[in-house]
This record gives C-alpha cells, sequence and structure tokens, in this order.
C-alpha cells in the first residue's frame, strides 16, 4: 500500500549542546567505573580489618603530604577550569588561554607528584591484593587524568585556532566537565585510599 | 510555521544518489540542513570502511552480531554437549566454550545488535540527519571488530576468561576491555542522538518507542558496563603485574564477572525487546497505543529493576539473600505484565494485519516474561533453585533467545529502510516457528531441572533434558542465520514504499526506502507521539 506523508516544516533550531551531552555520559561511565573499583577496595578492606589484621601491610607506608598536595593542585585546577569557560563566554580569548594554559600545568603536577608518590610508597604491586587495588585505581585516575588534560589541550588549540565564542564554546564545556569529573573522583581516592588507609 | 499538504516524501526527505561517506564530513547538529543533507550519502551501497554513516554503521553492527550469534549458540551447544557426554572435549576446551560463548552472548550478540538497530534507525526516528558524533561511532564499530577478533583468537588459544596461557590470558582481558569500551562509546551516540537531535517537538515522552527503549537501556549500560571494566582492568592487573595475588588467579576470574550473565543485570540487555515489540504492535494495529505513557513509564521501570552491577557475590557473598536482590528479581515481573497489557488493550480493539513482525515480537516478550519469572522463583529462597547453576543458566538462553527474536523480528520490520524491500513473509514466519521453538526448548528444560533438588526424579531426566535444551540451541544458531537470510533479502524483490506497511506512526516511515543520503533534508515538527497518524489524519480532513 503506498502511502506518503508530510507534516509541517520546523523553523531552523539551534541544535541542543551535543558534545556537552555527550561527554555527561562519558563522565557519569566514568564516575561509575571508579565506583565499582572503590567499592571493591571498601569491601576488601572491610573484610581484612575485621579479620584482625591492619589493610596496609606490615613497613608499608603511604604519606598523606603528596595526596594532600595533589588534591588542592587539582581544586585550584578546578577554579582556573571554571575560569575559563567563564572567559570564552564573554569573548575573552586571552583569559581562556591563559587559564586553559594554568590547568595544564596543574594537571601536569598533580601527573608528576603521583608519580613521586608511587617512588615513596614502598608497596610493590606483586605483593599484595592491597597493592593491586591501590596501583589499579589510583594508575588507572592517572590514566584518565592524562587523557583529559588531551582533551583540554587540543579544545586551547582549536581555541587558538579560531574555534569557540561567546554564542558557541561547547568544546570548553565539555573538556571541563569531564576534568571536574575527575576531580570529583579523586577527592573520592584521596579520602577512602590516602586518608583512611 | 507552514502546515504542508500530502506530498511524495521526496518533500521532506532527500534523495539525492548515494555517495561514499567520509568520517571527516559535517557535523550532526550542522547536518540538517538541507545543504549538508544533499552533500551526504551513501548508505549502504557505498563502501563501509571508513564509513561515519548511521546507516552503514548500523548494518554491520547487525551483520556481524547475528553471524557471531550464531557462532555463540554452536559453541555454547558444543560445551553444554561435553557436560552431557563427558569426554567429548577436553575439560579445558569445553570451559573455554562455555566461558566465551556466555560472554560472547552479551558483548559480542545481544548489545551489538541493538545498537546496530538503534544506530540505523534512531536517528530515523527522531528526525535527525546523522547520528551524534559519526566519527566517535565509527572508531566504536571499528574498535568493536578489532576487540572481537582479539576475543576469539585469545579464547582459541587457551586464553579466555580462566585460561592457562599467561599472555593470551591477558590479551583476552585487554579485548574485553576493548569490547566494553566501544560498545559505550557506541551507546553515547545513540543516548546524544536521542537527547540531543530530536525534531522540534519531540519531547521524551514523545519519542518512538524504540528510541526510548534504547534510551532506558543506553542508561543502564552506561551505569553497569563501567563496572565490569572495573572488574576486568582488576583482573588484568593482578594477572598482569601481580603474581597474581587474589584477583587474577585463573579459578576465580570468572566469577567476579560472573554478575554480567546472573540476573538482574541479564535483564538490561533485554531492554529493547520491548520497544521494538512496541513499535511493530501499534504499527501493524493501525492504532494509537492507550496510555502510552504508562508503557514509557513500565519500560523504566524494567531498566531501573535491571541494574545489576552491585550483585557480586564474589565480594559481597551475601548479596542474593539480601531483600533488595530478591525484591528486584520479583517486582520486575510487573512492568512486563504491564506492558502485556497494554499490547492486550491495543489488539483487542483493532484488526492487526498479521504479518511475520508481530508473532516474532510476542515470542521476544512471551521469552523475556518466561525468564523474568524463573528468575522470580529463584529469588524464592525455600525453592532453593539457586543450589544449581541450571536456573541461570536457563534464564541466560531464554535471554539470549529473546533477543535475537527480538532482532529478527526488528530486521523484518524495518526490513525496507534497510534494503528498499520487504523480507520475505516466509523467512519470517519460519523465524517464528524457529525461534519460538528454540527458546523455549533451551531455556526451559534447564529451568525445570533447577527443581531437581526440590524433585529428585527430575535427576534421572537430567541427560534428556539437556538434550532438549541442546536442541534448542540448535534452533536458536538457526534462528540467527534466518535472521541474516531476512536481512540480506531485504535488498532484492519489489521496492518498497516509504511507509511500506501503510500504517507507520514514527518518523522513520517518512523517509523513503532505503533513506537517502542525510536522512532529512528538513526538519520537520511533531505535536504528539504518533506524527504519521497526525499527517493522514490531517489530509482526510482537507
Amino acid at each position: 500500500m503506498a502511502a506518503t506523508h508530510a507534516l509541517p516544516a520546523a523553523p531552523p533550531v539551534q541544535r541542543p549542546r551535543v558534545l556537552v551531552v555527550g561527554t555527561a555520559f562519558v563522565s557519569a561511565a566514568t564516575i561509575m567505573t571508579f565506583v565499582g573499583l572503590i567499592g571493591i577496595y571498601l569491601t576488601q578492606r572491610a573484610a581484612i580489618i575485621s579479620a584482625g589484621d591492619t589493610w596496609l601491610p606490615k613497613g608499608v607506608t603511604i604519606p598523606l603530604q603528596q595526596p594532600n598536595t595533589m588534591l588542592f593542585t587539582l581544586l585550584m585546577s578546578v577554579v582556573t577550569m571554571q575560569w575559563a569557560v567563564h572567559s570564552i563566554a564573554n569573548n575573552d580569548r586571552l583569559n581562556t588561554y591563559l587559564a586553559l594554559s594554568m590547568t595544564l600545568v596543574f594537571g601536569f603536577a598533580t601527573v608528576v607528584m603521583t608519580w613521586y608518590l608511587y617512588t615513596l610508597m614502598s608497596l610493590d604491586i606483586s605483593a599484595s591484593s592491597q597493592a593491586v587495588l591501590t596501583y589499579t585505581i589510583t594508575g588507572l585516575h592517572l590514566m584518565l587524568l592524562v587523557g583529559a588534560m588531551l582533551f583540554i589541550g587540543l579544545m586551547a588549540f582549536r581555541a587558538f585556532a579560531g574555534s569557540f565564542d561567546a554564542r558557541q564554546h561547547d568544546g570548553i564545556t565539555a573538556a571541563a566537565l569531564f576534568w571536574y569529573a575527575l576531580v570529583a573522583v579523586y577527592v573520592l581516592i584521596w579520602i577512602t585510599i590516602y586518608v583512611t588507609k | 510555521m507552514v502546515r504542508l499538504g500530502l506530498c511524495r516524501p521526496e518533500c521532506i526527505c532527500s534523495n539525492e544518489v548515494p555517495t561514499v561517506m567520509s568520517i571527516t564530513d559535517a557535523r550532526p547538529e550542522s547536518a540538517t540542513d538541507a545543504t549538508a543533507a544533499s552533500a551526504a550519502p551513501a548508505a549502504v551501497s557505498g563502501s563501509l570502511l571508513g564509513s561515519g554513516d548511521h546507516k552503514a554503521i548500523g548494518l554491520v553492527y547487525m551483520v556481524l552480531s547475528l553471524l557471531f550469534g550464531a557462532v555463540a549458540f554452536v559453541a555454547f551447544l558444543l560445551g553444554n554437549l561435553h557436560l552431557v557426554q563427558d569426554s567429548f572435549l577436553s575439560g579445558s576446551a569445553a570451559d573455554t566454550l562455555l566461558s566465551a560463548s556466555e560472554l560472547g552472548f552479551v558483548l559480542l550478540v545481544a548489545i551489538p545488535l541493538f545498537i546496530g538497530l538503534a544506530t540505523y534507525i534512531t536517528p530515523l526516528q527522531v528526525g535527525s540527519a546523522a547520528i551524534a558524533f559519526p566519527r566517535a561511532a565509527a572508531l566504536a564499530l571499528w574498535t568493536w571488530i578489532l576487540s572481537s577478533g582479539l576475543f576469539i583468537i585469545a579464547n582459541c588459544v587457551d586464553g579466555g576468561i580462566g585460561g592457562s596461557r599467561e599472555q593470551a590470558v591477558d590479551l583476552g582481558l585487554l579485548s574485553i576491555v576493548g569490547l566494553v569500551l566501544a560498545l559505550m562509546l557506541a551507546t553515547v551516540c545513540v543516548l546524544t542522538t536521542v537527547i540531543a537531535l530530536r525534531s522540534p517537538g519531540m519531547s521524551l515522552d514523545r519519542l518512538p518507542v524504540f528510541s526510548w527503549s534504547m534510551f532506558v537501556a543506553g542508561s543502564v549500560w552506561m551505569l553497569t558496563l563501567p563496572v565490569l571494566v572495573a572488574n576486568v582492568v582488576l583482573i588484568y592487573v593482578d594477572h598482569h603485574y601481580g603474581r597474581p595475588s587474589e584477583f587474577g588467579v585463573s579459578s576465580v576470574q570468572g566469577i567476579q564477572i560472573g554478575w554480567v550473565i546472573s540476573q538482574p543485570q541479564i535483564y538490561a540487555y533485554a531492554i529493547p525487546v520491548f520497544g521494538i515489540a512496541a513499535d511493530i504492535i501499534a504499527t501493524l494495529s493501525g492504532r494509537r497505543q492507550p496510555n502510552r505513557s504508562a508503557m514509557l513509564v513500565a519500560i523504566g521501570a524494567f531498566g531501573a529493576l535491571s541494574v545489576g552491577a552491585y550483585a557480586q557475590p564474589y565480594f559481597f557473598p551475601e548479596v542474593r539473600d539480601q531483600i533488595v536482590w530478591a525484591a528486584m528479581g520479583v517486582l520486575i515481573i510487573l512492568p512486563v505484565l504491564a506492558m502485556l497489557g497494554g499490547w492486550a488493550a491495543l489488539l483487542r480493539g483493532g484488526k492487526p494485519a498479521l504479518r511475520s513482525p508481530l508473532p516474532l515480537a510476542l515470542v521476544s516478550v512471551v521469552l523475556v516474561l518466561l525468564a523474568v519469572v524463573a528468575g522470580a522463583l529463584a529469588a524464592l529462597t525455600p525453592l532453593e533453585l539457586r543450589e544449581t547453576p541450571y536456573v541461570a543458566l536457563g534464564q541466560l538462553a531464554l535471554i539470549i533467545a529473546a533477543v535475537l527474536t527480538s532482532g529478527v523480528a526488528g530486521l523484518i520490520y524495518w526490513a525496507p529502510k534497510f534494503g528498499g524491500h520487504r523480507a520475505p513473509e516466509p523467512v519470517g514466519l519460519l523465524g517464528v516457528l524457529v525461534m519460538l521453538g528454540g527458546g523455549v526448548l533451551a531455556g526451559l528444560p534447564l529451568i525445570v531441572l533447577g527443581f531437581s533438588t526440590k524433585f529428585t526424579a527430575l535427576s534421572d531426566a537430567a541427560d534428556l533434558l539437556q538434550y532438549v535444551a541442546l536442541a534448542g540451541d540448535a534452533l536458536l544458531a538457526l534462528g540467527a542465520v534466518l535472521g541474516l537470510l531476512a536481512l540480506v533479502s531485504s535488498f532484492r524483490g519489489e521496492a518498497a514504499d516509504s511507509d511500506a506497511w501503510g500504517t507507520g506512526q514514527t518518523l522513520e516511515w517518512m523517509c523513503s526506502s532505503p533513506p537517502a543520503a542525510g536522512d532529512f533534508a528538513e526538519l520537520v515538527t511533531v505535536t504528539s507521539a504518533e506524527p504519521l497518524l497526525d499527517a493522514a489524519a490531517g489530509s482526510q480532513e482537507a
């Protein structure tokens, strides 16, 4: 049976923020990955402690100074990232470049600090399941942090090349959203792994 | 806003001659205007390699997932045959076949089949010129194909879950991570299309039901599959870098990710079954779905009750004794019954066209119903159905059978949009018999066998019941091949109209069959959940 239909044509529409919506889903998935890992971490920790043992094997210490420094570095990066979003929303390109660059510097500092922390921790990955859990969670976060820095870097290059303005700056907003998600995950890691130990 | 009269679909849909699409083509949000649509390309006839066209990507997913479905059921059959006829295979080979096929059902068959259908159909249903992030969709497809190959190779060289060759096990674990990441990326593309690229006036409650079901399913997958990634990464790190100390030990690898193929998570793969059934039943009945919002809520409730990432017995041994797990297992029957009631009301009030997609859709829903009833019985502790693995295996068989049946129903229903022609009705009718027989035979005997702890006489019939289940597996492998046949046959025969069934309700039936490049040359405004019925009613009034 032949059937054809027509509907009223729509006026030109302003498309919703596709990249921001997609990044929101990716951020949610990222958070769920760490929720899963930290759930396993806490369960294992509770089991060992309830058996009368200590969570970290004897002789293992995890200093708190470096994790604290990383926490405040990342919190400052949240401010600079929001500064970038605010600046581009006001067509202030100079401040946008400055804020994105500072965010990348803070991110790089966090990566270096994590690496330094690994050298300070006398935690052998092949020695215990505690070490496996700790390195898996913090290592995966480190990888994603580097990925987020690449995302921010790419958006920064696009901004340098003239992309984004007050009306359309989805790329920077999306990069900021993913960055905030990773900082939120770090806060969770800081409490569960570094503070409570 | 101008209200157009009835016209040929060319007025709305671009009918440019298909050409090959590059993945560097226009972003979807800008491709909705006519220029982008006419510059865009080819559906099916062009080169698939490097294409960012949602139609080409969707077709590749569908073909490969059906192919993998046939292979997975044969592997499942051989692995189970070993359990019945001991010494048929070596023990490790049988274990590999079973673990690979069970995980393959999810990562190579069920999710990709629906992702393929959604990648093709969802942009058409929401009135978009393309899928969101076409390059990411292409990346997801090729990552999935590469990871599928690595998964199969790793299992072939004793590197599956719990395998004994260490490097191959590492490869197998990485392939699982690749598969999940690819499927999640593809899911993001579908979800973003549904959220951000809808036609004006199409609020979420006006979404076509299949698109809504993919929105629910995709959301559940995005919340649960990352937890699978977490599990597998933990296993990998321990296996590769550790001694292994705990997580990477071969004997417990499979147990840690067993929740993926157990209830309630197993139901998450069947959520789109309801969307496909709803669209088919509404179209072939020729009527608007009464209480449509309630149907959408029921699908959402089914999705919420299928979130199962928390139910990991390896880490939480008592989780299946908790009230939450039991309540979810029992309550999930209610949305299924609600939807069946809604469809009964729809069918009773009209004269449905008895075409093969209709019984196929009903069979798929019945198979899901059988699975959730079995799950509810298993959730009741006094029945001791969790003492043996039979009920869980029966549920898995029923759900995968439902997914395949639903996929075949969708393939036949939307065949004109794939190849431009209706699938032959005999293929569909044969599919009804094969899928109904296969699903029931593959699942029910195992569930009956689950009662053997209460009724010892059943233990004596164990071999017979398992042979019957094996026959069901063979039928389901045949069903996957029939699905492929239906898809291929849609490229031949008499050309179909844009609204091939004559009673289409949603926007995909406004496009030519198959849709031309760019799908919609012009955005349309919708004012209800059944815009084509509105247009038909408007033209009759005029």
